[in-house]
């Protein structure tokens, strides 16, 4: 196996764990939430301040992290959709919303520096900051001709098994069926007695800690974390993702994240490093022209 | 009478000679500049990608400034310094720079950090009739043609700072005479001009070493997942990589090539030479080849003082990237001591000013500094490895030629 395919699943893993939470919000709401690339990067920014600025133990501050991001997705909920959703706005009018909070996020860790009102939060501004080296165990194999890197490969089982036990909760319990029948349709639901406004909160909820996840890997594994990771890296890319697998599909969101690992890496090695972004987009206009709905789209009669 | 007449216009003629010779001799600048403020404005990057090497600059210019200020100023008058933040950000460069001229109405500025950001700056300094210092941007075109493909020669741009098209050749060629190195695959963030800028000159460069450069590989600078292009580098097996990137990126190449198993040798350009840089890079880094401006233990006269001075105020080493601040400041200070400013005519002290930096001759931490006629700099260069802890050893010494 060449060192490339690793590469490619590596980053493949990670954009499928963000993608599953920007499509499963998508699946439920019929809303993109653009709010989840900067959940994405706070995940990442609480964990690195825990553990640097406030001298937590690293596991301790992903557990805060996740917990945060997940609390976000609340904030998301309350602050962006619901009251929107109330005076029955067009979902146009959640999109942009969401894309206010996203800059608001980005711009409170941005102003974080020492002295500053969100230096509890973050003191690095926009620099780019990685974690110290013995933050957390980070040994290198080498197998062959191929290296493996304990932060990268743990990425790849952690995001299959956390999409495996999502895939579960979806299919299998009954919050699960809940979720379907709001996705389906939130008013019969509601008349069936569900709470809709619950499901949705719990949406978000799983989808941020999902989100937030993604970019405490990320930024463990790749040792950069800035204000702008989210929007720099996988902001676009999670959309091309949800579009390659279908919207709304979590099966279609993790196909498509490890194909579009593989299309970037792909074209790199054979086309050049400069066509990696092109080449990855081509893919996607190419998917939207021939199959509009995606991998995944036309398979699946119900949402997420 | 006519005795009496020819007495009068004699020591009427000995008066004016006597104004005229004082006025030349700086006397009567200590009187004009007594009391009056000289206000400078620096353009850095104290955060963002070229935050690695904005604060050291800043610290440097600090340290010129108190000195000068201490010790009666320049002529009497006082340096007033401002530090302004760029962000690395290239429109918030030009903005800051347009804030500094005709709101600050600062008499000269200093900066910007990045080459990225000097093509917005300079030619905007350059249309105001502004002199502006740059103190590490080491692009092509930054002096003289700021506002290349145009090539009139800006008047008012000058540097201190080391080009690449200097540096980068010199440091391929100790290498390639030290170890007679036969391949090499560049690495280069493509959306940056400091980064592009190496790259270019790399390639042009490497054939007179009879390196064959196996890939030009590109990025975009903001891509945080780089594995994928230094897998491809490495899976070459070339002798050396060279790297032309700033910020964080030499260091994340470095570090994922060594754990990639690569043992060859990394050759790279100024965004290697500051001590941020060494450290991130740390042991993956041991080895890795820059040429310098400024080496911390050089024997110029004025070294010794600068690195004690600067250690004594922070507590810590200076780098190039301080030794290029400081100099910038004493050069702006004998230049303006020397332009018989009035302190009333801005549009005129500027004139006076720029007139007077192209005469410059002075002892810096760099070394005996004088602007060549295209306002660039001609001084020893300093082939230099990281240490794998944060520092640096030196491995060879170019001097001027």
């Amino acid at each position: 196996m060449d060192q490339q395919i690793l590469n490619a699943i590596f980053i493949g893993s990670i954009y499928a764990l963000f993608a599953v939470g920007y499509t499963l919000v998508f699946g439920v709401l019929d809303i993109l939430n653009l709010a989840h690339s900067a959940v994405f990067m706070l995940g990442a920014a609480v964990t690195y301040s825990l553990v640097v600025n406030h001298g937590q133990a690293f596991w301790l501050a992903c557990i805060v992290g996740v917990v945060v991001s997940g609390v976000m997705g609340l904030v998301i909920e309350h602050v962006c959709l619901r009251p929107l959703r109330r005076r029955k706005a067009p979902p146009i009018a959640a999109l942009i919303s969401t894309i206010g909070l996203a800059l608001i996020i980005v711009a409170a860790i941005e102003q974080g520096q020492t002295g500053s009102f969100f230096a509890w939060l973050w003191v690095d501004g926009p620099n780019s900051v990685a974690f110290p080296a013995g933050t957390f165990p980070n040994p290198t194999w080498h197998v062959g001709d191929l290296t493996l890197e304990a932060a990268k490969v743990a990425i790849i089982p952690i995001s299959i098994v956390l999409m495996l036990v999502l895939g579960y909760v979806i299919r299998y319990t009954q919050v699960g069926r809940g979720l379907r029948a709001v996705a389906e349709n939130p008013r019969a639901a509601q008349l069936m007695g569900l709470d809709v406004d619950r499901m949705i909160s719990l949406t978000l909820v799983i989808s941020s800690a999902l989100g937030g996840l993604a970019g405490i890997l990320f930024g463990a594994a790749l040792g950069d974390i800035n204000p702008y990771i989210g929007r720099d890296n996988v902001e676009v890319r999670g959309l091309a993702v949800i579009v390659l697998g279908g919207m709304g599909s979590v099966p279609g969101a993790v196909v498509g994240g490890y194909l579009l690992g593989f299309i970037e890496v792909g074209a790199l090695v054979a086309l050049g490093s400069s066509a990696r972004g092109g080449v990855a987009f081509a893919a996607l206009f190419l998917m939207l022209v021939l199959r509009p709905q995606g991998l995944f789209g036309a398979q699946l009669r119900e949402r997420i | 009478m006519k005795r009496l007449h020819l007495v009068s216009w004699l020591a009427a003629a000995l008066v004016v000679a006597a104004c005229g010779s004082t006025g030349g001799g700086g006397t009567s600048n200590t009187n004009s500049y007594s009391g009056k403020t000289i206000k400078l404005g620096a353009i850095l990057s104290i955060t963002g990608a070229g935050g690695v090497y904005g604060p050291q600059s800043r610290d440097g210019m600090n340290l010129a400034v108190k000195q000068i200020n201490n010790s009666g100023g320049v002529n009497g008058a006082q340096i007033a310094l401002t530090i302004n933040d760029d962000a690395s950000l290239q429109p918030q460069s030009a903005q800051v720079a347009q804030k500094l001229i005709q709101e600050e109405q600062d008499l000269a500025l200093l900066g910007p950090t990045l080459s990225n950001s000097a093509v917005a700056v300079h030619p905007l300094a350059e249309s105001l009739k502004t002199p502006i210092l740059a103190v590490s941007t080491t692009g092509i075109n930054i002096v003289p043609n700021c506002n290349a493909p145009s090539t009139v020669p800006c008047k008012y741009v000058f540097r201190d700072s080391l080009g690449e098209e200097t540096a980068i050749p010199d440091n391929i060629k100790s290498y390639a005479a030290d170890s007679h190195p036969s391949t090499g695959v560049l690495l280069v963030a493509q959306d940056d001009k400091f980064s592009s800028d190496g790259g270019t000159i790399v390639q042009k460069t490497v054939g007179q070493y009879n390196i064959n450069l196996l890939k030009t590989i590109k990025f975009n600078k903001a891509e945080a997942d780089l594995s994928p292009y230094v897998t491809q580098a490495v899976q070459l097996k070339p002798d050396v990589i060279f790297i032309t990137s700033l910020g964080n990126i030499p260091s994340k190449i470095m570090t994922e090539a060594r754990k990639q198993g690569w043992t060859g040798q990394f050759l790279g350009g100024n965004g290697f030479n500051t001590a941020t840089v060494s450290k991130a890079a740390g042991d993956a880094g041991k080895g890795a080849r820059s040429a310098s401006a400024w080496y911390l233990g050089n024997t110029f006269p004025s070294n010794q003082d600068f690195v004690t001075a600067y250690r004594a105020e922070y507590n810590k080493d200076p780098d190039q990237f301080a030794a290029q601040g400081y100099a910038a400041i004493k050069i702006l200070a004998d230049a303006a001591k020397r332009a018989n400013l009035t302190f009333t005519d801005l549009a005129g002290d500027r004139d006076k000013l720029r007139a007077a930096m192209e005469s410059v001759n002075i002892q810096t931490p760099l070394g005996p500094f004088q602007f060549t006629s295209t306002h660039d700099v001609k001084q020893t260069v300093w082939v230099i490895a990281m240490d794998g802890v944060g520092g640096f050893t030196l491995v060879h010494q170019i001097n001027a030629s």
